[in-house]
């Protein structure tokens, strides 16, 4: 265990020595930082979120304990998970329960034209479900879907004004070159995607 | 004289800045007025306010004035006044006359200090065309200093956050980074140049680009300041119904920004930005954590993010070139709305 002190340090000081004793600290060793300012606190704490380095999180009046874990199979901490949901405008998964994962432009397979008929189609049925689905993200071919030519694309659009979070590979959209055909759905990055899918109820995979 | 401002700061320039969340909760109850001949207000976040004197004129007035940033007064004086006058160029206008704000504590600080300061501002405002025909004191600490400027530009050629349009490049006249490399300067992190070149860049009049801007019929700029780059490309995507795109890696950066931010030299109000921006912004797969930090970090009289059509961008960039900003690039364009404001890629 590594002990980074930034008492009495104000921003960006703890910043800076929380990244130095990370860098100095050896692979897999803890490393425990003292925060007593409250800005540096929220701050580090966020530094290390974006970063995707879980850390738990202790108080004793003033001081703050903050220790990233960096043992091989840490999970991701109570205070981490806590800190996701209440970063209030997170563009983060707002999963509550059912997820449709759509890897492809087309149901199925067998005949391409049908296949086409029938996604439509399911997403036509998909706005009736009720309650809505918590997100749809789309992947591979599957975001070809949300193009601004796309059949399917009215349905689309009439999930996210029920609610439904509609979520788009970016490594997808830069692969096929359409970032600019895109009307609806934010773009999402691997990381966002496996903790939709992780944190769902229920996925639907058409 | 060797009183050194910085310690009577902890954070200074833009960096004092409220947060942006929560000036926003605080203005939005706020009765706007309704007066026909009121062209811009706090609506659209714009860099001053406009109003319209006649079919020839309208009046721009803006004030901004802040704690101190670097040690010496003459040079916070020069700094406060050039970024003061800013909000007048980004709206396209010519500065005419202004007055001096200042907050300074009489009993813990050397007058001459005081001299030095309006000084600074004096000389800076004349650089400008702008004279400074009264002001107001206070006796407080620790000081603060800047100026409310009166402008005026012709009614139809006002330049405001909500005049960019689809398909517009956007191009940025000065490198980013001040507020790092302050905080840096701060914990003897900086060379001299490093910092001698950041003082420069805050001491630079955006009046030049504000010329080109008129020559080139521009609609839609803003400078950047306490926001940041990406707070403030924000707010000219949501004032303007368009989507912006910032590509990080085409911004020019001040010599040392990038290393600091990545030890972790990242001031609170980079991070207070990014509370404000992330609701609405998207990060490209694989942006750099660093760049994504640097796009958050307030600026103290920062450079003009212009709107420029893109058959005019190559000249528009060749113009400021040739004009005192040699580091001008394009860093973004606009798109058709999304439900995200801002793309950072």
């Amino acid at each position: 265990m590594k002990t980074v002190d930034t008492r009495g340090l104000t921003c960006p000081a703890p910043l800076i020595k929380t990244r130095q004793g990370l860098n100095e600290a050896s692979a897999g060793e803890d490393v425990e930082i003292l925060i007593d300012n409250p800005t540096s606190f929220s701050n580090v704490k966020r530094y290390l979120s974006d970063n995707r380095l879980p850390y738990t999180v202790r108080e004793e009046g003033s001081l703050a304990i903050v220790t990233v874990r960096r043992g091989e199979k840490t999970e991701l901490s109570v205070n981490e998970t806590e800190y996701c949901t209440t970063g209030s405008e997170e563009p983060a998964p707002k999963v509550r329960k059912t997820v449709v994962a759509v890897s492809s432009e087309r149901m199925g397979s067998g005949d391409d034209v049908l296949g086409t008929k029938l996604m439509v189609s399911f997403f036509r049925t998909l706005v009736m479900l009720e309650p809505p689905p918590a997100a749809v993200v789309f992947y591979n071919a599957g975001v070809k879907l949300a193009m601004d030519d796309s059949p399917a694309l009215d349905h689309i659009r009439e999930l996210s004004e029920k609610g439904t979070a509609i979520y788009l590979c970016t490594t997808c959209i830069n692969h096929f070159g359409i970032r600019d055909r895109l009307p609806t759905g934010s773009f999402s990055d691997m990381y966002q995607i496996v903790n939709i899918l992780r944190d769902a109820d229920h996925i639907i995979c058409p | 004289m060797s009183f050194d401002l910085l310690t009577t700061v902890e954070t200074g320039g833009c960096s004092a800045k409220i947060p942006p969340r929560q000036l926003e909760e605080l203005l939005k109850d706020l009765h706007l007025p309704a007066d026909p001949r009121i062209l811009v207000d706090i609506s659209t976040h714009d860099d001053a306010g406009v109003y319209k004197i006649n079919d020839e004129t309208a009046l721009v007035l803006t004030t901004d004035f802040f704690p101190p940033l670097v040690s010496d007064g003459y040079d916070f004086g020069l700094i406060a006044a050039t970024n003061s006058i800013s909000d007048i160029y980004a709206m396209g206008a010519t500065p005419l006359v202004a007055l001096n704000i200042m907050m300074f504590p009489s009993s813990r600080i050397p007058m001459e200090v005081y001299r030095e300061i309006l000084r600074g501002g004096n000389d800076k405002a004349q650089e400008a065309g702008v004279s400074i025909i009264g002001g107001h004191t206070i006796d407080d600490y620790p000081p603060k200093y800047g100026l409310a400027v009166i402008g005026t530009v012709h009614p139809d050629r006002v330049i405001t956050n909500a005049g960019v349009r689809e398909g517009d490049e956007l191009v940025l006249t000065k490198p980013v980074g001040t507020g790092i490399i302050l905080a840096g300067h701060r914990l003897k992190m900086t060379t001299p140049g490093q910092l001698a070149a950041a003082v420069l860049t805050m001491k630079q009049l955006n009046n030049r680009g504000a010329e080109l801007m008129a020559r080139h019929s521009i609609r839609g700029a803003t400078d950047i300041t306490g926001f940041g780059l990406a707070g403030h490309a924000l707010k000219m995507a949501r004032a303007s119904g368009v989507t912006i795109e910032l590509y990080m890696k085409n911004v020019p950066l001040l010599d040392g920004t990038y290393s600091l931010a990545e030890q972790g030299c990242i001031p609170g109000a980079a991070f207070r930005n990014l509370d404000y921006t992330e609701g609405e912004t998207l990060l490209a797969d694989g942006l750099d954590y660093t760049l994504k930090m640097i796009a958050h970090d307030a600026q103290t009289s920062g450079g003009l993010l212009m709107a420029v059509a893109p058959e005019r961008s190559d000249k528009m960039l060749r113009d400021l070139h040739s004009s005192g900003h040699p580091e001008a690039a394009v860093i973004g364009k606009a798109v058709r709305r999304r439900e995200a404001s801002l793309i950072l890629a």
